[in-house]
């Protein structure tokens, strides 16, 4: 008991002594990182696994430091909204002082924060919202490391006309910003090669049961690709629906589901069979030979006990890279931003960055194609 | 061709509004009687439907007994939510105050359910929801039967409560006149407990069976509610048979919008029929004819 | 102060007259010292938040607490001001303060036809009359992308140019003090104008149809006519609200004029007090600040802000105005003693 007493005490003290410790640290040498993620409401499916990416990139820095740096992250919750995230921004740059941000995932959000960096000078990297109005016509302060809509829009349409040699195409999207600006990129493109685009079925993200649409998109003969751009939750009633329907391979049909960057790892095993088939853009590949993604993949699992999604990791690539710019000399807000416009080739867990002078991360290789096996295994497709 | 997908939509909007009845039935039992609308039912159907699924992945229990759970789960919220927020405001005169109360708690479950269960949706699998029977080009799959069969079933149950026990003919004299429950010897307190017991339980019942439907986040709930408040304005306030056809009237439109215009217009379609009914017959699809029969 | 009923109690029209200039002055006061206090552009920006509101709040109130109108589709003439003023500015070209004048008159139109039509629906027929509407809206919002772009969003909304007198800039709306000394000098301007409305015979007619419509038919007045009018003055205040909001936030999307946003502004006159004008106001500002003051508390913010929600109308059903009254009998009775 008495034992007991002291060593809580002596522990007590020494936390205590260690926390006066890394803050007097922390206060010369700290790369501070405002994180704009949405934390409340639907949104906060992203907000939530944006943070566990974080955390795990910060634990694994702060152990050594980086150039002497280490490295302080302050979430403010920007709710997927133009104005909570105007909020959020100005709270983050006013009381915190960031030298960097992270976020926001949705593209309204981030496009109604992009102003407010610019003329706080503080550079936003940011992963997540696909509108291609976030580097068109560009603000010197905004980074994006994910391909934008157009990007991967361009390439899965020539990926289906070319190599599967689709014909005829149905569109399934959200009615959000970047449903439909997906949905609109493929399109055009698709057209342009001589596909035909059969139906265009938007919904709102308060749908639940997939079966009508399901039905409708059975009714219209002979469909060889459904680009499908929704999110997890109504991804899988979706693939359901479809497979029910009898539409899709997972269903006995021959239409193959195809997409963007929207379905993390590990979709295909809550969809089930039904998933069969389905080719879509990933861009963590947990089949990534390269040592980065492999380090990650298993941090990841040992720290969570779950493996990373595709969330996960580009929150992880943002806090590392803000490190690598770190490396090479970043050590406040305009470095940072040098350093960003800067980067070769960096090698994260996502793939490569090199920014265009819009600051739009130009490097196809996180364009990852995947194929689902009548095991829910994946295929790695070699399409880039 | 056609005709099969006619058909087809016919049974995806069956299929759909037996759900919302489920849903919208709870909200006009408590307006039948209180004249009050809990904004909290909504997430008393997605705290159903949580409960079915830890029901059936922690204890192990089948789907059939997990929408009994989800029943018990929803009565106890209404039990709570009524002797917590309706009674005491009850005296206080103004009809807002528990809506706004209401809207309240509706916050608080959201988010603490947000705290608890996470914003990555679950996936509610049954036995029942990737068999599909099919014939002559149809396809249902047996979660469908089953939401069919439990739904018809608790309104069955239901109306016979209503029709003939003694309990249930007083709850329909106390929507009818507050002042004869009370000739009719029954505390009428008692009564608006009871409503909330059973308005809130098919509300949780719903949940287990929207589950394998719908994606199961903590804002589940949400998403059917707007509809539920449509359904029971053109079904009549207070007005069960009324609200029942509404429900699948609104699961028809959704299907026969998707398939004929576009699935983004279902809320607008809905919304106007229901500006169409305010204008031409407020009082709803079937007019109060009970007076005479208390 | 603003309560016409506490007002009549008050011995001498004088006295209440005087504290009714006093408390403008407050007022005034306090809208000049706000951003000098609160000088960071978080601060400033919650302010200008506030002002919004805060007109939102008092349209509301005015339909709602003097007429007895349930109106649940706040959120609709809010939206309606906002897309009108802003695609006529930037689809067509139309200076601000025209547009403005445009936004504000559509939106108050709207509210003259929805109450036209529900002028015969009593109560919660009207409520759900008015949910559906703003159900609609949004909808129409989201859905005609060719005109309002839906989803995709305006972005790059100019602030109202500025203020410039024989050449010299008077106010560049640029600054985030200007901006709150512009819509917070809108509110005030809307708030006289309500209050008088209120103290005018209109008010007493409106006061009485609230009371007792069948009565105050029998006495002559017209009860309908008015309660449309009620509708269109407050409908116009939001309408002015989603004006401000789109050029302030420089961005348009249908999502913030969800049906939700009705229900928020809804709460902010019921934890204000219903029925008083200068209740609303303290009820906007407490529930745009008190969200912001919680974020300290991360992922539990939203369940305390509910649950405080919950707590201020089972404990203060009159909501800040019933308190503020409270309080003062107290002070009062103890002054006497």
């Amino acid at each position: 008991m008495n034992t007991a007493f002291r060593t809580l005490f002596v522990s007590a003290a020494a936390v205590g002594l260690l926390a006066i410790g890394s803050t007097a640290q922390a206060q010369d040498k700290t790369i501070k990182i405002g994180a704009l993620f949405p934390m409340s409401g639907p949104g906060s499916y992203f907000g939530a696994q944006d943070k566990q990416g974080v955390e795990l990139a910060l634990e694994q820095l702060n152990k050594t430091g980086v150039n002497g740096y280490k490295f302080a992250v302050q979430y403010e919750d920007s709710s997927c909204g133009p104005l909570p995230a105007t909020q959020a921004a100005k709270r983050l740059i006013e009381q915190f002082k960031p030298d960097v941000i992270i976020g926001e995932e949705c593209s309204d959000a981030t496009l109604a924060v992009m102003p407010i960096v610019e003329q706080a000078k503080v550079p936003l990297l940011n992963a997540g919202s696909s509108s291609i109005k976030v580097t068109e016509p560009g603000n010197p302060w905004t980074f994006r490391i994910m391909p934008n809509e157009v990007m991967q829009g361009i390439n899965l349409a020539e990926n289906a006309a070319k190599r599967m040699k689709a014909q005829t195409a149905v569109l399934l999207f959200e009615n959000t910003n970047a449903g439909i600006g997906n949905a609109q990129v493929f399109k055009e493109n698709f057209t342009k090669l001589g596909g035909k685009v059969l139906a265009e079925i938007g919904f709102g993200r308060d749908v639940n049961d997939f079966t009508s649409i399901a039905t409708r998109v059975a009714g219209l003969g002979k469909v060889d690709v459904i680009p499908t751009y929704t999110l997890e939750g109504q991804g899988l009633k979706i693939t359901q629906a479809l497979a029910q329907a009898g539409v899709t391979k997972g269903g006995g049909g021959n239409a193959i589901q195809i997409g963007t960057i929207w379905l993390p790892f590990g979709f295909e095993q809550k969809a089930g069979k039904a998933a069969l088939g389905y080719i879509r853009i990933v861009q963590f590949d947990p089949t990534d030979s390269r040592d980065v993604a492999k380090n990650f993949a298993q941090a990841f699992k040992a720290k969570y006990n779950a493996d990373p999604t595709h969330l996960n990791a580009h929150a992880y690539d943002q806090i590392m890279l803000i490190a690598d710019v770190v490396k090479r000399g970043g050590k406040d807000a305009q470095s940072i931003r040098d350093g960003l416009a800067a980067t070769k080739s960096y090698s994260g867990v996502t793939g490569s960055v090199e920014f265009d002078k819009t600051n739009q991360n130009i490097k196809m290789d996180t364009i990852h194609y995947m194929e689902t096996k009548p095991d829910m295994s994946w295929t790695s497709l070699k399409w880039n | 061709m056609t005709t099969t997908i006619v058909l087809q939509q016919a049974i995806n909007g069956v299929v759909l509004g037996s759900l919302y009845v489920l849903v919208a039935l709870g909200l006009t039992l408590i307006y039948g009687v209180l004249v009050q609308i809990n904004f909290a039912h909504a997430d008393f159907v997605t705290l159903g439907a949580f409960a079915a699924y830890f029901f059936m992945h922690l204890v192990g229990g089948g789907y059939i007994l997990s929408i009994g759970v989800a029943f018990a789960v929803g009565a106890a919220l209404g039990w709570l939510i009524n002797a917590s927020i309706f009674t005491p405001l009850r005296r206080k005169g103004n009809e807002l105050l528990p809506l706004i109360a209401t809207i309240g708690v509706s916050v608080m479950m959201q988010n603490l359910m947000l705290a608890w269960f996470g914003p990555i949706p679950y996936a509610f699998e049954t036995q029942y929801s990737s068999e599909v029977l099919r014939f002559a080009g149809i396809f249902v799959s047996w979660q469908s039967i089953i939401i069919i069969a439990v739904s018809s079933l608790t309104i069955a149950l239901l109306y016979a409560f209503m029709k003939f026990t003694f309990l249930g003919k007083a709850l329909r004299a106390v929507s009818q006149d507050r002042e004869t429950a009370g000739l009719m010897g029954i505390n009428p307190n008692q009564l608006i407990m009871l409503t909330f017991v059973i308005a809130s339980a098919l509300a949780g019942m719903g949940g287990a069976m929207l589950a394998p439907v719908l994606v199961l986040t903590p804002f589940a709930g949400t998403s059917v509610i707007v509809k539920a408040f449509a359904i029971v304005i053109i079904g009549g306030f207070g007005n069960v048979e009324g609200t029942i056809l509404a429900g699948l009237i609104v699961g028809l439109i959704e299907s026969y919008t998707t398939q004929y215009l576009d699935p983004g217009l279902i809320d607008i379609v809905v919304f106007a029929l229901l500006l169409l009914m305010l204008a031409i017959k407020p009082t709803g699809l079937i007019s109060e004819r009970r007076e005479e029969n208390v | 102060m603003s309560d016409p009923a506490l007002a009549q109690q008050m011995p001498g029209q004088r006295a209440a007259l005087r504290s009714r200039w006093l408390g403008y002055l407050l007022a005034v006061i306090a809208i000049i010292l706000l951003p000098l206090i609160f000088t960071d552009t978080y601060w400033r920006t919650n302010l200008t938040v506030c002002a919004i509101n805060v007109l939102l709040a008092i349209g509301l109130d005015f339909i709602l607490g003097y007429t007895g109108q349930l109106n649940l589709g706040h959120s609709a003439f809010y939206g309606l001001g906002a897309y009108v003023s802003t695609l006529l500015i930037v689809k067509l070209g139309i200076p601000f303060w025209l547009a403005f004048v445009a936004g504000v008159g559509f939106a108050g139109i709207a509210g003259i036809f929805l109450s036209l039509f529900a002028v015969r629906l009593r109560g919660h027929y009207l409520a759900i009359a008015s949910l559906g509407f703003a159900v609609i809206v949004h909808q129409i919002l989201l859905n005609w992308i060719s005109l309002t772009q839906g989803p995709l969003g305006i972005y790059g909304i100019a602030p109202p140019p500025a203020l410039v007198i024989a050449g010299t800039v008077i106010a560049d709306f640029r600054n985030l003090a200007a901006f709150f000394y512009l819509v917070a000098g809108f509110a005030f301007l809307s708030y006289i104008l309500l209050s008088q409305l209120v103290r005018s015979p209109i008010g007493e007619t409106l006061t009485a149809i609230r009371e007792d419509e069948v009565s105050a038919a029998s006495l002559g007045i017209n009860g309908a006519a008015w309660k449309v009018f009620a509708f269109g003055v407050g409908s116009a205040v939001a309408g002015a609200a989603g004006c401000f909001y789109a050029s302030f936030v420089g961005t348009l999307v249908p999502d913030a004029f969800f049906v939700s946003e009705a229900f928020n502004i809804l709460a902010m006159v019921i934890v204000g007090g219903m029925g008083t004008l200068i209740g609303p106001v303290f009820g906007a500002i407490l529930l745009t600040v008190l969200p912001e003051v919680l974020r300290g508390l991360g992922d539990l913010r939203l369940v305390v802000y509910g649950a405080a929600l919950t707590f201020v109308v089972l404990f203060m059903p009159g909501g800040l105005a019933q308190a503020a009254r409270v309080v003062r009998e107290k002070l009062g009775l103890r002054r006497s003693a």
